[in-house]
């Protein structure tokens, strides 16, 4: 009972200062995400931990479901933040979460589900549905106060960021073990800051095969037959 | 018996053969088919099992995937089960094994674990398999799922397993699930109901024992082991295994790092054949029965030709044994039917040639009589019945004369005519046969001898009468013996050779008719044996010569002498000379009897000569001499041998033998009388010789038969007839001699008639040579000087 309460100060407290010196916010910054390729990554998550404080309270977030995808697909909340799951399908999905930042399930249910999430632990998040195994969504719960998702060409822009000095932090859902990446600091002035990020990801260890198998024995057998013949 | 047994054992064989061949051709035939048959099955078998085996180990292989699929899917559903999940999740480890546990049961898994994504086993529910087999394990499958296998067969301990590994995702992969399933025998009973194929799973390890999981029976499974240590099975061959033969195929199912997982699968051909069994007994039952039909078959043909063979053969049998009136039915068109058709005229012909040839055997060929076998069959039957019969036993002694006299083939004729007439006179009862060319039997039955004789007698008169042959009459000179049964003998020969005897006798009768004498028959065997051993008389020195003086009346001094042949048999003794010689002139031996003599007087007369002793010596020359042209010249060749003159010679010849051939004989006398050789007519009076004749001869003295001496008187008939003789005699100028002189009063009355020599008793018997020659030299005989 009491943590929730210190946080609603602390973000009512950070509003306040930041109200106050408007000037200050500066310039703008355009990101763009590539992997090590060069290739530009949809759905990274940049976060910038900056001179101020947060420029946001925690605000509510949705994590919608359309066409039994999770939408979006990455999607990078504020610690604390409460997250609905509206159900944008005529189907009924549960959801479930077992990542140690957030655990929860909401169980087959049909259009908005009436308690938020709250996610009230940075980390990552991936969320499925149970019953259907192809719906894999990421909420990304971080502390920094920036903190936005690349869109399909891999950019990311903030506008009028603080200008000020910024650790940056990388996340992607294939990120190694899913642990943000440190990004280096980044210096925002007046003018607009075009900077390119390049997020370490790794393929999946787990190869899950998409087609149907091939049959092993009957391989085997046509081997065997293919040895015997003279 | 022995043809008998031939003709039983015959048809046996001939039926056992027919038979034989048939049952031969039959087995081999069966036995082809049934080696075709059973190639053909063996073939079929053998290829239906390569394809049973075939589709065995697709079926196999078939239901070992979807076994592996429904394993990997059921793993999937269950590491898709949100509670599952939940449990993964909770990261509590005994949680998370009784999850896994209680899951792993669900799909009846033996073992199941659950690894981190890093391959690191977290939990497990079988304690037995360590964290580093996990590792290796999960690294396996992974390879292997790489290569796009869901399930792997893999050893285990001594165990093998099915292992199936799936990811959990929650959404993400979280964790690795692998469950294993333990294949064990139940297992492989399954696949061998589906398969229908006999199934071993081998796992072979580096460093451990194989592991064997099979549905073969323990033993089997042993050998197999044993089997497969020893030698590598060849694929696509069959496979021994203790009695049972198997087709096998081998597949390697799984292999990897150290380990190889491989499935045998046996199809049993036993079991494979045993499909065919009933069409193996099917055959058999065909072939015992094709081959009882041709042993019946055959049995009935070789029946159908032995039986009427087997009559044939008894009728052969039969004819064989002379009875040619056994029927032999045997209506048939075939070549038996023929066969007996022949059989049939062949039966009848040597039937009838058999007749012929017995009548032949038992007739004389010219007349047709029955001949001497079959009168002695029929004289043997009535002695015995013991009918008294009589034997007129018929010579004709001049046949021979009748071809001289009528030319060739008359006395042929003459005798067929005998014949018929004969046989017109014969009584009921009575039988006529011929014996020989010039001898026919009469067979009277019922007859005593004096029956026979008044037969005979009727008989001489037809015999005697003249036969009309072409343009000649012809007389034939008959002479017939009588012998009679049971009085003259007992058997058949006997009776007959008395009754030829009895003939004999007769030739010598003017009467021609003779009964047989009792004693007559050793007569006949001395004569036998005389002929017989007078042949070899001149060389064993049996013979000698005696001498008897004879006295010249008128000077009373002997100066001649008979030489007389004497006969010394080493058995019989002395034997006369009216016994041998006849004997020899019947024989043809007596030309070498005169040899000797004439060879044995000249040697005597040599060395009576050399001592000054000159006698004349007379000898007597046979009928047989007197035809022989050569006689003068031989007679010639002695003389100049023993360099004796010939007129100390007097060769005396009997009237009959030079009435047999006087042409011959006058030659012959003529020749010996060139000689010088004197001749003289001996046993004058006795034949039918007239004084008329003997003019015609070159002779010179005459000898009165000693018949008309012995008894001479005065007044007798004989005196006249010796007195005329002589005075006839003288008036040809022959000297007369008189033999048997025996009596002083018959020598001093042909003393008176002027008789010019006298020999006999009186004068002296005749003497061997040393006694001859003894007696000569005495004055004078005693008897003699009474004359005087």
């Amino acid at each position: 009972m009491t943590r929730p309460f210190l946080d609603l100060l602390r973000a009512g407290l950070l509003g306040l200062f930041c109200s106050i010196s408007p000037v200050l916010w500066a310039a703008s910054l355009h990101a763009e995400l590539v992997d090590t390729q060069g290739q530009p990554l949809a759905g990274a998550v940049l976060t910038l931990r900056g001179p101020l404080g947060a420029e946001a309270e925690p605000e509510q977030a949705v994590m919608d479901q359309q066409a039994q995808q999770f939408v979006p697909h990455v999607l990078a909340v504020r610690t604390g933040t409460l997250v609905a799951f509206p159900n944008s399908d005529n189907i009924r999905h549960h959801v479930y979460s077992f990542s140690p930042s957030k655990k929860f399930e909401l169980r087959l249910y049909q259009g908005t589900h009436s308690e938020p999430v709250l996610f009230d632990k940075p980390g990552a998040v991936v969320l499925g549905c149970n019953i259907h195994d192809w719906m894999v969504g990421y909420v990304y719960v971080t502390d920094d106060p920036w903190f936005e998702v690349s869109d399909e060409q891999g950019r990311v822009q903030f506008d009028a960021l603080p200008v000020g000095s910024y650790s940056a932090s990388l996340w992607h859902p294939q990120s190694p073990n899913m642990l943000p990446q440190t990004a280096g600091t980044l210096v925002i002035g007046e003018q607009p800051v075009q900077q390119r990020f390049t997020v370490a990801i790794q393929a999946s260890a787990e190869v899950v095969p998409t087609a149907a198998p091939a049959s092993a024995f009957g391989d085997a057998f046509k081997k065997a037959q293919r040895d015997a013949a003279p | 018996m022995p043809s008998k047994k031939r003709s039983v054992m015959l048809p046996r064989s001939f039926q056992a053969r027919i038979a034989s061949v048939l049952i031969l051709l039959m087995l081999v035939v069966v036995g082809a088919l049934y080696f075709a048959v059973r190639t053909a099955t063996n073939v079929a078998v053998r290829s239906q099992a390569h394809e049973q085996l075939d589709v065995g180990t697709r079926v196999f292989e078939q239901l070992l995937d979807v076994r592996g699929r429904q394993l990997h899917d059921a793993v999937q559903v269950l590491a898709a089960d949100f509670g599952f999940k939940a449990a993964v999740a909770s990261g509590d480890r005994e949680t998370i094994r009784s999850a896994l546990a209680n899951h792993g049961a669900r799909i009846n898994a033996s073992a199941v674990m659950m690894l981190g994504l890093d391959g690191t086993l977290e939990v497990s529910t079988d304690s037995r398999i360590s964290g580093q087999t996990a590792a290796r394990l999960s690294a396996q499958a992974m390879a292997q799922q790489r290569a796009g296998v869901q399930i792997v067969l893999m050893p285990i301990g001594d165990s093998i397993y099915l292992l199936v590994q799936t990811t959990v995702n929650a959404p993400l992969p979280i964790a690795r699930v692998m469950m294993g399933f333990e294949v064990d025998e139940a297992f492989a009973r399954e696949l061998r109901e589906l398969t229908l194929l006999e199934l071993t799973l081998v796992a072979k390890q580096d460093g451990l024992p194989a592991i064997w999981i099979s549905t073969l029976p323990a033993s089997t499974q042993a050998l197999l082991q044993s089997n497969m240590a020893t030698e590598p099975a060849a694929a696509d061959d069959l496979m021994l295994i203790g009695a049972e033969r198997y087709l096998d195929q081998r597949v390697l199912l799984a292999s990897g790092e150290g380990f190889e997982v491989e499935a045998l699968l046996y199809k049993s051909m036993t079991q494979a054949q045993q499909a065919f069994a009933p069409l193996d007994r099917n055959i058999l039952l065909i072939a015992m029965a094709a081959l009882l039909a041709a042993l019946g078959g055959a049995l009935l043909l070789a029946r159908n030709i032995s039986q009427p063979v087997q009559r044939l053969a008894a009728v052969a049998e039969r004819v064989g044994q002379g009875d040619y009136q056994m029927p032999l039915e045997l209506y048939r068109n075939d070549e038996l039917g023929s066969l007996a058709k022949a059989f049939h005229t062949m039966q009848r012909g040597i039937a009838e040639r058999e007749r012929q040839l017995a009548h032949n055997a038992l007739h004389d060929a010219l007349t047709g009589l029955p001949n001497r076998n079959l009168a002695l069959e029929r004289l043997g039957s009535a002695i015995a019945a013991g009918r008294p019969t009589a034997l007129l036993y018929v010579g004709i002694s001049n046949l021979r004369g009748v071809n001289d006299i009528c030319g060739p083939g008359a006395s042929d004729l003459a005798l067929q005519q005998l014949s018929q007439r004969l046989q017109g006179s014969l009584r009921p009862g009575d039988s006529l046969a011929q014996l020989m060319a010039s001898e026919l039997l009469l067979l009277l039955e019922n007859s005593d001898d004096n029956s026979a004789i008044v037969i005979s007698d009727r008989l001489q008169q037809l015999l005697s009468e003249p036969l009309r042959i072409g343009n000649h009459e012809v007389v034939l000179d008959c002479c017939v013996g009588i012998a009679v049964y049971p009085a003259d003998g007992e058997t058949p020969d006997d009776l007959l050779r008395r009754a030829s005897i009895a003939m004999q006798d007769a030739a010598q009768l003017p009467g021609r008719l003779q009964m047989y004498e009792r004693g007559r028959d050793a007569a006949h065997q001395r004569q036998i044996r005389l002929i017989r051993d007078l042949s070899r008389a001149p060389n064993n020195a049996e013979l000698l010569l005696h001498y008897q003086p004879k006295l010249d009346i008128a000077s009373g001094k002997v100066l001649q002498a008979e030489a007389l042949l004497r006969w010394q048999h080493p058995q019989l003794g002395m034997i006369s000379p009216g016994e041998f010689i006849p004997l020899a002139e019947r024989t043809g031996s007596i030309q070498n009897l005169t040899t000797w003599v004439i060879e044995e007087a000249l040697r005597q007369l040599r060395e009576w000569n050399g001592r000054g002793l000159n006698v004349q010596l007379s000898l007597n020359i046979s009928t047989e001499d007197l035809v022989d042209p050569k006689l003068p010249e031989r007679v010639d060749l002695l003389l100049q041998r023993y360099q004796v003159p010939a007129e100390q010679l007097i060769f005396e010849i009997t009237e009959s033998g030079v009435m047999l051939n006087p042409t011959l004989a006058l030659q012959v006398l003529h020749g010996l009388r060139d000689l010088g050789i004197s001749l003289s007519v001996d046993d004058f009076g006795t034949g039918y010789s007239s004084l008329a004749q003997l003019k015609r001869m070159p002779v010179q003295e005459l000898k009165i038969d000693q018949s008309f001496i012995l008894d001479l008187d005065d007044a007798s008939e004989d005196a006249v007839i010796v007195r005329s003789t002589i005075e006839m005699s003288h008036s040809l100028g022959l000297k007369v001699v008189a033999e048997g002189v025996e009596f002083a009063c018959s020598l001093r009355l042909l003393e008176r008639w002027k008789c010019d020599s006298a020999q006999g008793y009186l004068i002296s018997r005749p003497l061997p040579a040393e006694a001859f020659e003894a007696w000569i030299a005495l004055p004078l005989p005693t008897a003699a000087l009474k004359v005087f």
